[in-house]
């Protein structure tokens, strides 16, 4: 029977395209994302056109910036925002460099579009600091302080380690969010899918008068996708993780696969619940959105538990796909063992079991 | 074109739909709980990062350096702990995303006049969530900075601690924030999640309704009939397309009401932009639908061909700016860019017809080539 399943799913070729496609370009373009503020384009209004300005305009650099072009006036730079050829306008007043060589407080206005908060705040964020660098590096210039002077001035000296991910690659989290969500969707889908298309064809008769309980004719849907998507993600790790982004992989891989192939189960039982509840696939589809939607948010895969608000945070530990992502994530790039995840692990265990007990007991009632 | 056969073939697919009861309540219902699981869910706003902190000088000035910290609303305090061993358990299981390290004579090199080193932990998992709260370290630092080095140069000048203060920053920053000036990531995830499920929806359902008529062999009977292939598209679509303009306005709604982003630009503007949008959408289903023999098919198909656009080239995470010449490329052949200009233009920044006539027209001639692509592509006789 699980041969059986294979076959009939090899032989849809749209549907093994789509699928290999899905495990590979699609968790490759995954990694085209890139959160951080990269190349924003800045205008300057520059007032001022001193030597002072020209050096503070020089600071904006690539990856984070990169000058757009100077403008007349004020209103030039609303419209190019607006329009959204500028995310950030730089107003550099007149007598800028008067004023700083006079000892007199001066200041610069940054006008910065928030119509996407993240890039909004970074380059908000990223430009306060080129800012206040620039300042007060002429603040030490002012007061003949160099740079070995400055050993003799107390100050923060201060140093940031990045965890996990040292260069904050994006290329590390946004293909391994992808994976996980992909293997979520499949393993919806997939037992879904095979297990309508026999209703919506009629050759669920025929199964039903074969020698045949309903738990063999469920179990093997479920093995043969899960095969399928451990195949899928095998090639995943492989060939675009490991082969084009280089993640590290610091844990133990069986473990991966063992904590994969346990939730693929898991979710599988409810595809099988969905299946029993739809008479056709387009049903099937739109109450697997229904129920992923959910899933996905409460998982943390887009927003980590402490920035939901409290209620929330609660009902996330109902989402099999937190405690998938929590072990991904830590044994992937986090190196962490049983030791540390194995909260995680009981947790996938008791929502998986119920969740393929109900998906399992409904599948089997539908027949009596 | 026959508008008598047209209207029938709407009929039918309508009767169609509303027997299907599961079917319409989803495609109303799938939109909506997507609107509301996204506009709850997603929160771009970084604040309450939990951290924990290793004083190892325990003086006056480090406790007030830590202070810094955690009386700010971005960081959430977890406790102290002993060494810098027991750091790396609490990141590892997610219980701390950021940790702050004080060396010994901390105050010590700072009364002396020397600098003192302090070092920042932080998570990476997060990229995003990663380089704001570095921003707000530094932020944190800098303030600290600049009230040791005024203190140090007023007593070293003997000038007022004002004069000291100015001298120090020279040149003040203004921060003007356009659009969404109270940096509410509500407000601009609400109408970019308009582009995404109008993305999504119409093409599911568009598809599924076409595929199905395929598989189960009904389709023969419009290959037998009179019908002309383009009454039976126009006569297939306007249903599905009616039921997306009813979900644009419920959407729409949504995120001005319960989400409570503003909406500053012109709705008739807005609206008409928005159908011709799904009408897109929805030919892209059709499209799909020419190809696909199975619904399985179909649907993995249309996640393909509109998830992946709909997130990557919209400009919803990454501006198209921002990007190479390669997918900015690609992002110009994909509509969901044009949608997710309009769609910010008319909520926050109260743009309108003027400015993105541009856009506006850039999604009709997608929409024209889409159905004219689907109109030569489809065949009533069947391949021998």
């Amino acid at each position: 029977m699980t041969g059986k399943e294979l076959r009939q799913l090899s032989r849809d070729y749209l549907l093994v395209g789509a699928v290999l496609f899905l495990f590979t370009l699609d968790v490759m373009m995954a990694g085209g994302v890139k959160m951080d503020l990269n190349m924003a384009t800045m205008m300057v209004h520059d007032a001022d056109h001193s030597q002072a300005s020209r050096e503070l305009i020089y600071r904006f650099q690539p990856p984070y910036f990169k000058f757009g072009g100077e403008i007349l006036n004020q209103k030039e730079g609303i419209e190019l925002l607006d329009q959204g050829k500028a995310l950030v306008v730089l107003d550099i007043p007149p007598r800028f460099q008067h004023d700083l060589i006079q000892g007199k407080p001066t200041s610069v206005q940054l006008q910065v579009d928030t119509g996407n908060t993240v890039l909004g705040t970074l380059a908000a964020s990223y430009g306060g600091q080129i800012i206040g660098r620039y300042g007060f590096d002429i603040a030490l210039q002012r007061m003949n302080i160099t740079d070995a002077g400055l050993a003799s001035v107390p100050m923060l000296a201060d140093s940031h380690r990045v965890w996990y991910n040292p260069n904050q690659k994006d290329a590390w989290f946004m293909p391994i969010s992808e994976l996980l969500t992909i293997i979520t969707v499949l393993a919806m889908m997939l037992p879904a899918a095979a297990a309508v298309r026999e209703k919506e064809r009629g050759t669920i008769e025929q199964l039903l008068v074969s020698p045949l309980t309903p738990t063999q004719i469920m179990l093997p849907k479920v093995v043969a996708m899960t095969l399928v998507i451990l195949l899928g993600t095998a090639l995943s790790l492989g060939l675009i993780l490991r082969g084009v982004f280089d993640v590290p992989m610091k844990g133990s891989i069986p473990l991966f696969f063992a904590v994969t192939a346990l939730y693929t189960f898991a979710m599988s039982g409810l595809g099988l619940f969905i299946s029993t509840v739809s008479r056709n696939l387009a049903q099937a589809t739109m109450l697997i959105i229904m129920v992923m939607m959910p899933i996905i948010l409460l998982s943390g895969a887009w927003t980590p538990p402490e920035a939901m608000p409290p209620g929330i945070r609660q009902a996330m530990y109902l989402s099999p796909l937190y405690y998938y992502i929590e072990m991904a994530y830590g044994i992937l790039l986090k190196g962490a063992g049983l030791k540390l995840l194995w909260d995680s692990l009981l947790g996938l265990t008791l929502i998986g079991s119920a969740v393929f007990g109900f998906g399992v007991w409904r599948f089997r009632r539908q027949f009596s | 074109m026959n508008l008598h056969r047209i209207k029938a073939i709407i009929y039918k697919e309508w009767r169609e739909i509303l027997r299907d009861r599961l079917f319409l309540s989803l495609a109303f219902f799938v939109p909506v709980s997507m609107m509301l699981v996204f506009g709850y869910g997603i929160k771009m706003d970084v604040e309450n990062i939990p951290f924990a902190v290793l004083d190892q000088d325990r003086s006056a000035m480090s406790r007030d350096y830590l202070h810094l910290f955690m009386d700010s609303r971005y960081f959430d305090y977890q406790g102290d702990v002993q060494n810098e061993r027991e750091l790396e358990p609490l990141l590892a299981d997610s219980k701390i995303r950021f940790a702050i390290i004080v060396p010994p004579r901390f105050q010590e090199n700072l009364l002396s006049g020397r600098p003192a080193p302090v070092q920042s932990l932080i998570d990476g998992t997060f990229p995003f969530r990663t380089a704001t709260s570095k921003g707000y370290v530094i932020a944190i630092n800098n303030a600290f900075n600049g009230k040791l080095l005024a203190g140090f140069i007023s007593k070293k000048m003997g000038l007022s601690p004002e004069q000291a203060a100015s001298l120090v920053q020279p040149v003040k920053l203004e921060l003007r924030y356009l659009y969404n000036q109270e940096l509410k990531s509500i407000w601009s995830i609400a109408p970019a999640m308009m582009m995404f499920i109008l993305m999504m929806t119409p093409p599911f359902l568009t598809a599924l309704g076409v595929v199905r008529e395929k598989e189960n062999g009904s389709i023969y009977n419009i290959y037998s009939s009179t019908v002309t292939r383009a009454e039976f598209l126009i006569g297939k679509l306007l249903p599905y397309l009616g039921i997306s303009a009813v979900n644009v306005v419920i959407l729409w709604f949504m995120a001005a009401q319960v989400f409570g982003a503003p909406f500053k630009g012109d709705p008739l503007f807005f609206f008409l932009a928005s159908v011709v949008y799904d009408s897109c959408t929805t030919g892209i289903g059709l499209l799909v639908s020419l190809f696909a023999n199975t619904q399985v098919a179909a649907m993995m198909i249309t996640v393909v061909v509109t998830i992946i656009p709909s997130v990557l080239y919209s400009g919803l995470l990454v501006p198209i700016a921002s990007m190479d010449a390669a997918s900015q490329f690609e992002a110009h052949l994909f509509p969901a860019m044009y949608y997710t200009d309009i769609a910010i233009g008319s909520f926050l920044k109260g743009i309108g017809m003027e400015q993105l006539w541009g856009r506006a027209g850039a999604l009709l001639l997608y929409t024209l080539v889409l159905w004219l692509v689907s109109y030569l592509l489809f065949h009533k006789r069947v391949r021998a």
